[in-house]
């Protein structure tokens, strides 16, 4: 004859689980589509670098958004893009991005004096 | 095949052009300005501009967001999603991915890897996540520490944020140390590091992943969640399963969750070795040369949601303000309402917890004049107490300076 203890002790498990009432979690197949980026880059010298060096990861929007820096801070941001996400942003294009980032952000200072 | 691409394209483009016309005012130069079109777009006030941001395009299940930047997603919530209770909806939760994410997620084939200092590595599915243990619910800020970043001065540069980067929710899964159980952490481990599903752009560029260390990942209300607000972690927020870390700010709470690591040594990933850092001590904007420590636990906040810079109050008649606080690593213990030279205590709202957003509201019997400069400042349990001026650093982290308004007396 079987020990009573051995049968009862799953029975007691799967009562266990009954007791333990967590709710049923359902994981599903999830997508979504995003919005396409619907800003360009103004007109300006410099312009054909940024596109070929910079929009392929960053949103126009975004660098327009930034904060008026130095030409020398953009340079180095430039810099960090190749040294630290290994961007294939060719060097010799430097000046002229960081250029139309300048230009860009002293017309924009411009239009907003009043 | 191709022209309708090129068709797709030159219209695509045909609609940028007329946006920019629309958002000329948003930093676009006057050489550009052209009739307005109806672009909806709002003033974060941040100092010398540029301080317009649309509130569009529209993104997946969320409303009347910010939009920041729109690849990957960087979506900020206005200061009127704080207006009404603690909990931030989740079509009002802000939106922060370093990387792009992917935007589709099949369940039966998601995986997460349970590796490095553990007994036995396992590849867990969502239902092995699931049954790892006792689900839990907190509520708790999930907060960038980017968060005001914008209103830096001197300005730094970054994601360009108001201070609606951040949300309070009720999170819902299992604790993280029931998962990591089901390796076996071994003798030695130090820190605990988490990837997602989010990969760089570029080859070679850093992976975004973070680390907290052992005791913080032992803790019994850090969480693998799958659960936002009593629905699904929506996939801007990671679905299917983020990690939640009360009180630390939302770097460390990894979306897409695929991989946790165990480590037995120092992490020196580059988003935990090299960025995400504030000086070790305070500095001035001029200086270069200073040490650095990971940005970790989050300090006290608070924000007038009932009024904002400039508005308008009845001369002669009693005014309520109202809003939000939050202790940070601890709970909230106090909230007042300062002034040029006088203080007010705030009365605090329903306790949701030590992470949870608290509600405050304090009445002036009678407005004499100008609300002039006027703010609130929190102060934690541990006695963190908001500061009179702001703890500049380079990448515009850990903003807590009191933020204040003036209201105009009429």
């Amino acid at each position: 004859m079987r020990n009573p203890a051995i049968i009862l002790a799953p029975m007691f498990a799967v009562m266990l689980a009954g007791c333990d009432s967590q709710p049923q979690v359902t994981f599903t197949d999830v997508s979504i589509t995003l919005p396409d980026d619907p800003i360009d880059l103004p007109e300006g010298p410099g312009r054909d670098a940024v596109v070929e060096n910079c929009t392929a990861c960053h949103s126009p929007s975004t660098m327009l958004q930034q904060p008026r820096v130095s030409r020398e801070k953009w340079e180095s941001i430039a810099k960090k893009m190749i040294e630290v996400y290994k961007a294939p942003v060719d060097e010799a294009a430097i000046p002229a991005i960081a250029g139309y980032m300048v230009a860009v952000q002293e017309a924009d200072a411009e239009a907003q004096r009043p | 095949m191709a022209d309708t691409a090129t068709q797709s394209k030159s219209g695509a483009r045909l609609t940028r052009r007329a946006l920019i016309a629309g958002a000329s005012a948003s930093g676009l130069g006057a050489a550009l300005a052209a009739p307005a079109l109806a672009q909806k777009l709002i003033d974060l006030g941040l100092p010398g501009g540029p301080s317009l941001r649309p509130m569009e395009p529209a993104f997946p299940g969320k409303r009347d967001m910010i939009v920041q930047r729109i690849r990957p997603p960087l979506l900020e919530a206005p200061m009127d999603a704080f207006r009404e209770g603690l909990i931030t909806p989740n079509d009002r939760m802000f939106v922060r991915w370093n990387w792009d994410m992917p935007t589709a997620v099949k369940a039966a084939e998601h995986r997460v890897a349970v590796g490095g200092a553990v007994k036995a590595p396992v590849s867990l599915t969502l239902d092995d996540i699931a049954a790892a243990g006792e689900h839990v619910e907190v509520v708790a800020i999930n907060q960038c520490a980017g968060n005001g970043r914008g209103l830096s001065e001197p300005r730094v540069t970054g994601t360009q944020w108001g201070n609606g980067a951040m949300g309070c929710a009720k999170w819902t899964g299992v604790r993280l140390k029931d998962v990591l159980a089901k390796a076996g952490v071994k003798e030695g481990a130090t820190r605990v590091r988490f990837a997602g599903l989010d990969v760089p752009l570029t080859d070679g560029a850093p992976q975004f992943i973070k680390s907290i260390p052992m005791d913080i990942a032992m803790r019994d209300d850090v969480l693998v969640a799958w659960g936002m607000n009593g629905e699904a972690l929506p996939l801007l927020h990671g679905y299917p399963l983020r990690i939640v870390v009360p009180g630390w700010f939302s770097t460390y709470w990894v979306k897409m969750l695929s991989t946790i690591e165990v480590l037995t040594g120092e992490d020196d990933s580059y988003y935990v070795a090299k960025s995400y850092r504030i000086p070790a001590r305070p500095i001035t904007p001029e200086e270069k040369d200073f040490d650095t420590v990971s940005i970790t636990t989050m300090p006290p906040r608070a924000f007038i949601t009932s009024h904002a810079d400039g508005g308008v109050v009845a001369r002669g008649k009693p005014v309520t303000l109202e809003g939000i606080a939050m202790g940070g690593d601890a709970a909230l213990a106090k909230v007042d309402l300062v002034g040029d030279g006088w203080e007010v205590p705030c009365t605090l709202g329903p306790d949701e917890g030590p992470y949870a957003f608290r509600r405050w509201s304090v009445t002036i019997p009678q407005v004499a004049q100008d609300l002039a400069n006027i703010g609130v400042r929190a102060a934690n349990a541990t006695g963190a107490v908001q500061p009179e001026a702001l703890n500049w650093n380079p990448s515009g982290y850990a903003r807590n300076v009191i933020e204040r308004i003036t209201l105009r007396a009429q």
